[in-house]
């Protein structure tokens, strides 16, 4: 109880709570331009975190995020553009509503079903997170070693395009999470004399690299055209909330469901969870032929589903240290930053510190419904800022941000090359995501593999001596086997005489 | 830029051999099975298998130009405007400490916006802008070390 007391002091403070505020804005803004990711508004984030206290930092990050994805909402249903990934699912149906001249009606379903999203999530977080951490107590490093492969399985397989071009990204992340001194045995590895990246490489600019240099060459290459003009005016988006919950609470409680579970696998997050959830939708839907044409069921599933996830990714972020998706592979560096080292032993050490950002994400999720009606109603000032002037400005940001994260000209000349990276892996279809996570799994899986190694005196069979290892260890070959049977199946169907 | 999948797996290949035989350089843990070579190896042997992969798929496919040129690098201007861009970052690692953060930011914020044909007023109000308020927030605010170079210092 004491320290559900000392979280409310920790949060309800005016310098938190401004902070808050101020990053929810950034994150509606950024999440309501088209093409800067939820991601992206996180890791612009991250340089200013430096500054600050841990809970600060961390709850500016909760609550950027959980904007962001929200307000990817809104040029996807104003200008069929999806402002997140994690609202492509259902961007063509949101837009087919606004042309019928619903866009009140399905704004206000992105908000109030996108703030009960995140409350259902965070529930889960609250109830979960503490249970599992009493089980990662029992945890060595088997059953670390085994977390972080399922984490890397779920990141390159699931909701990939291309298996094969998701296993290479990853690959990538990997192979860049082994630069520097820093691996157990303490050599120097791929650092080519150079003392700069005898540290490894910064995980920041690299981010920053990846996720904004990239779009912003991209969006220079095209000439940095303007969007079209915005369709329609938003009415009342409040009216249609109470008809919207009695008649879709189904659809809206198995979106969640299925966003937690999702939202939970380490390495899939927000844009997985709307995918599924809009491709269940419409299965069990009892009209599915009305899907596509501008109805609100499948929008309504698919937007409680993303923003539920966004919470439960924390779950094995804070009990395994394992991220969950690509943000919270980023606040897990921030946390390290700060002295917060994530893991079963912060629920007994720190409980204030993991109430306080069990709150930050109840208020994050609330100042949703006010602060998304504002940005709604903004919203066809802010899709005429031209991005012709908006791309060079958050080019010099990133040039900032990156020399930010550790003072030094190198910390740009890995923005750049990690940019450059990214627009020929985007080039190539090569999805950026499991990149990520593998630069923050890889150290970790390596880790608890070469523990496992000495202390075992180099048996294999260690990995699956312990029960929960074993178990572990089950469920990710079982993974892998079905992956293999499904392609084997695939091939087989396509060319039957084969 | 877009490889075909011949070309990828190529690459992958090549990179995934390169990444494994620099390896093997590095030394064993004293008295262990494993050491700093085991993961990179791992890696490399993942490079390789995908590379593999692609490699089969693409001579099964129909032929296709190892290398095309995307959509966007047809349109003119496209290709000057990314090098243009990669030339600022670059201007700004090496000449940012002798010139200072805000001259090198207004000169990189003018080009690029003169690039993307933004009209000279606006270009010069959102660089000094863009720049000042950059400065303040990062140096002032955030205490962040910013090259100062020539610029003399400001009052605030």
């Amino acid at each position: 109880m004491n320290a559900i007391l000392a979280a409310f002091e920790l949060v309800f403070t005016v310098d938190v709570l401004l902070t808050l505020i101020s990053a929810a804005l950034f994150g509606l803004l950024v999440g309501a331009v088209p093409g800067l990711t939820a991601t992206m508004a996180t890791a612009l984030l991250v340089p200013l975190t430096f500054f600050m206290d841990p809970i600060p930092a961390v709850g500016a990050m909760v609550t950027c995020a959980a904007m962001a994805i929200f307000a990817g909402d809104i040029p996807g249903a104003l200008l069929r553009i999806p402002g997140t990934p994690a609202s492509a699912a259902y961007v063509d149906e949101a837009y087919a509503m606004t042309r019928k001249g619903q866009a009140e009606k399905v704004l206000g379903a992105c908000v109030v079903f996108s703030a009960i999203g995140g409350l259902f999530g965070t529930v889960v977080l609250i109830f979960a997170a503490p249970a599992l951490a009493e089980i990662a107590l029992k945890f060595s490093s088997p059953e670390y070693f085994w977390m972080a492969l399922l984490g890397l399985t779920c990141a390159a397989f699931i909701g990939a395009a291309s298996p094969i071009r998701g296993m290479v990204s990853l690959l990538i992340g990997l192979l860049i999470s082994t630069v520097g001194l820093n691996n157990p045995a303490g050599v120097p590895r791929f650092t080519f004399g150079s003392t700069d990246m005898l540290a490894g490489i910064d995980f920041i600019p690299a981010m920053i690299g990846l996720f904004a240099v990239s779009e912003v060459l991209r969006t220079i290459a095209a000439g940095a055209p303007p969007w079209d003009s915005v369709q329609s005016k938003v009415g009342n988006i409040f009216r249609d909330w109470g008809g919207m919950i009695r008649t879709y609470w189904p659809q809206q409680l198995r979106g969640n469901v299925l966003g937690t579970a999702i939202g939970v696998l380490p390495g899939a997050g927000a844009d997985v969870a709307a995918y599924v959830s809009y491709a269940v939708s419409r299965r069990l839907s009892r009209n599915p032929e009305k899907f596509g044409t501008g109805h609100v069921e499948g929008v309504i599933e698919s937007t409680s589903a993303n923003n539920s996830s966004l919470a439960s990714a924390w779950i094995p972020a804070l009990v395994f240290g394992i991220p969950g998706d690509t943000i919270t592979a980023i606040v897990i560096g921030v946390l390290y930053v700060k002295g917060i080292n994530p893991g079963p032993t912060l629920f007994l050490f720190n409980p204030q510190t993991i109430y306080a950002v069990f709150l930050i994400f109840i208020l994050a999720n609330l100042l949703m419904v006010p602060l998304g009606w504002l940005v709604i109603k903004l919203a066809r000032h802010l899709l005429r800022t031209p991005r012709r002037v908006l791309m060079p400005m958050i080019l010099i940001f990133c040039i900032v941000g990156a020399f930010a994260s550790n003072n030094a000209a190198y910390g740009i000349v890995l923005m750049l090359a990690f940019g450059v990276l990214g627009f020929f892996m985007e080039e190539n279809e090569i999805p950026i995501a499991p990149c990520i996570l593998g630069i923050v799994i890889g150290p970790i899986l390596e880790r608890n593999f070469i523990t496992t190694m000495i202390k075992s005196d180099g048996a294999v069979t260690a990995f699956f001596e312990r029960p929960i290892a074993a178990a572990l260890g089950g469920v990710v070959v079982i993974i892998w086997l079905s992956l293999l049977v499904g392609a084997w199946r695939r091939r087989h169907a396509n060319n039957p005489a084969a | 830029m877009r490889f075909s999948d011949t070309m990828l797996g190529a690459v992958l290949l090549v990179f995934g051999l390169a990444v494994g035989i620099y390896s093997q350089t590095f030394p064993a843990i004293p008295g262990q099975r494993y050491g700093a070579s085991a993961f990179p190896t791992a890696i490399a042997i993942g490079f390789v298998g995908c590379g593999l992969v692609m490699l089969v798929r693409g001579f099964r496919a129909a032929p296709f130009p190892l290398v095309t040129r995307t959509e966007w690098t047809r349109k003119p201007g496209a290709m000057p405007a990314i090098l243009v861009t990669i030339l600022c970052v670059i201007a700004y690692i090496l000449f940012a400490r002798y010139l200072g953060f805000i001259p090198i930011s207004l000169l990189l914020l003018i080009v690029l916006f003169r690039m993307l044909r933004v009209p000279w007023w606006q270009t010069l109000a959102f660089a000094f802008a863009a720049a000042f308020v950059c400065d303040f927030v990062f140096r002032s605010i955030l205490l962040v070390p910013l090259p100062q170079g020539l610029m003399p210092r400001l009052p605030w």
